[in-house]
């Protein structure tokens, strides 16, 4: 579903990812690990194009993100092409980014009827559904100021899912909540994966990347350093690097 | 000092018929001064660097030159031009091409306010740049924009006053009027500044009114 094909990035002159590879299936869901600093969120915002890159490809089911032609006759497809990419590429913030002039029925409903296009009554009617399944059916008609962050984010992943996109994109989503918190929104995106959709996952809860994810993938430096079903990867990793990330990761954990 | 009440109730009805040119132009400033705004920022925040560049030489010319000499400029010179423009006409302009200036200053504010994460929020979902823009970030620019639009609403009111040095007959017109008439400079001009003062306190009023009503719920 998701293919990137050596891609490389530049801050300026520095390099943050170096010709990146992965492949996330359709139904699978990859969880991307790493140590600070390693370019798992540009490697995510590259997938729908929040951050360009200067080399390498991006399909989402087939169709090239971004850009077309390679080499010298490279080029960025126009706006039009890449917001309509951007539509089948759910996303989902560390920080929420919910509209605040919106209720939260709202904030579901907005895009599939603006930019979706689809009838305000059948939008409304997914938008119910998919906030009573995230469990906040009873918040419809609140302004996002006055949910919790959980709540808050647990919005966010409805209004990713209310545009059927063929794969979400997570950062982080759970970082900025209060500990308690942490468990409601896991346990909507484990639905989630049960249910088949296609993620990919940038986490720090190494428990949760072993449990949900069927492919795990290790960043460090920009590059793409070991990938592989969770319990190898865990169990058994190959790379050094891997080895005193896990480790320290380890110590952290227990202390 | 005594105040002649008797004289200002007398000359109440010159003052009023002043009052509804001011308002008028008042109104019709402000208005075309929040459209004229709007063509403006568009270019100050157009991705074409000419663009961006007139508009921002614009902003600048208009913001460092007094709106009184901005409006006997235009006043003479579209006389000088063949196609002379009433004071009315003349003032309106003027206002207008001044206030859009700031009105664009204060939009910028108010769209730079609206952080970065709302825009990649709005683009994450498949929206177009200027659907962002309509869905996401103006309706939230324009709730910052309401107190700073208040104050330049109320210098606007009180800018009118200029339009009467050439010859529109608004309230201070007619207050001029008056004093060479009648020698009675005290009681004009207090009951001028009164009705200039009650017009903005009503204004302010009804803005800040309106500042609470369009204020996100919470
Ligand atoms: N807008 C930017 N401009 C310049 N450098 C940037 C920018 N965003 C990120 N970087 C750099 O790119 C590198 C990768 O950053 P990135 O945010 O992708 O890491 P990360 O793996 O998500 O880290 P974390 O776990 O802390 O979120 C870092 O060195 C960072 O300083
Ligand atoms: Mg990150």
């Amino acid at each position: 579903m998701v293919a990137v094909r050596g891609v490389s990035k530049w801050f300026g002159a520095h390099q943050v990812l170096k010709d990146v590879s992965l492949d996330v299936a359709a139904g699978e869901v990859v969880a991307v690990i790493g140590p600070s600093g390693s370019g798992k969120t540009t490697l995510l915002r590259c997938v729908n194009l929040l951050e360009d890159f200067q080399q390498g490809e991006i399909r989402v089911d087939g169709e090239a993100v971004g850009y077309a032609g390679a080499g010298a006759a490279r080029r960025r497809l126009p706006e039009r092409v890449i917001a309509r990419t951007r539509s089948q590429v759910g996303m989902v913030f560390q920080s929420f980014n919910l509209f605040p002039h919106m209720t939260v029925l709202k904030n579901v409903m907005v895009a599939p009827v603006r930019v979706k296009k689809m009838p305000e009554a059948e939008a409304r009617a997914s938008a119910v559904r998919l906030l009573e399944r995230v469990g906040l059916a009873d918040k419809l008609d609140a302004y996002p100021a006055r949910l919790s962050g959980g709540q808050q984010q647990r919005v966010a992943i409805a209004r990713a899912l209310a545009m059927q996109p063929k794969v979400i994109l997570l950062d982080e989503i759970t970082s900025a909540l209060d500990p308690e918190l942490v468990g409601e929104v896991l346990a909507v995106i484990r639905q989630l994966a049960r249910d088949g959709m296609t993620m990919m996952i940038v986490t720090h809860e190494m428990q949760f990347a072993r449990e949900v994810a069927q492919k795990v993938v290790f960043m460090d430096g920009g590059a793409m350093i070991e990938q592989g079903p969770p319990r190898a990867l865990f169990a058994d990793p190959r790379t050094e690097r891997l080895q005193t990330f896990l480790k320290r990761f380890r110590e952290g954990y227990q202390l | 000092m005594k105040l002649d009440f008797n004289f200002i109730l007398r000359n109440l009805p010159t003052f009023l018929e002043g009052a509804v040119v001011t308002l008028e132009l008042s109104a019709l400033a402000i208005l075309c001064s929040l459209v004229w705004g709007l063509v403006v920022v568009t270019a100050r925040t157009a991705p074409s660097r000419a663009l961006a560049l007139a508009a921002t030489g614009y902003i600048e010319l208009v913001r460092n030159t007094p709106v009184l000499v901005q409006m006997l400029f235009i006043y003479f010179g579209s006389a000088v031009l063949g196609a002379p423009l009433s004071g009315f006409a003349a003032g309106l302009l003027a206002m207008t091409l001044q206030n859009g200036g700031y009105m664009a200053e204060i939009y910028r504010a108010g769209i730079e306010a609206v952080s970065q994460r709302q825009v990649e929020a709005g683009m994450a979902l498949g929206m177009r740049r200027h659907e962002v823009m309509s869905i996401v970030v103006l309706p939230q620019a324009i709730r910052k924009v309401v107190p700073p639009f208040t104050n330049q609403a109320i210098v606007m009111i009180k800018d009118t006053s200029l339009v009467s040095s050439i010859s529109v007959a608004e309230m201070t017109f007619h207050a001029k009027l008056l004093t060479d008439r009648t020698a009675a400079a005290y009681e004009v001009f207090l009951t001028l500044a009164a009705l200039y003062l009650a017009i903005n306190a009503i204004v302010s009023a009804a803005l800040r009114l309106l500042e609470r009503r369009v204020a996100i719920p919470t």
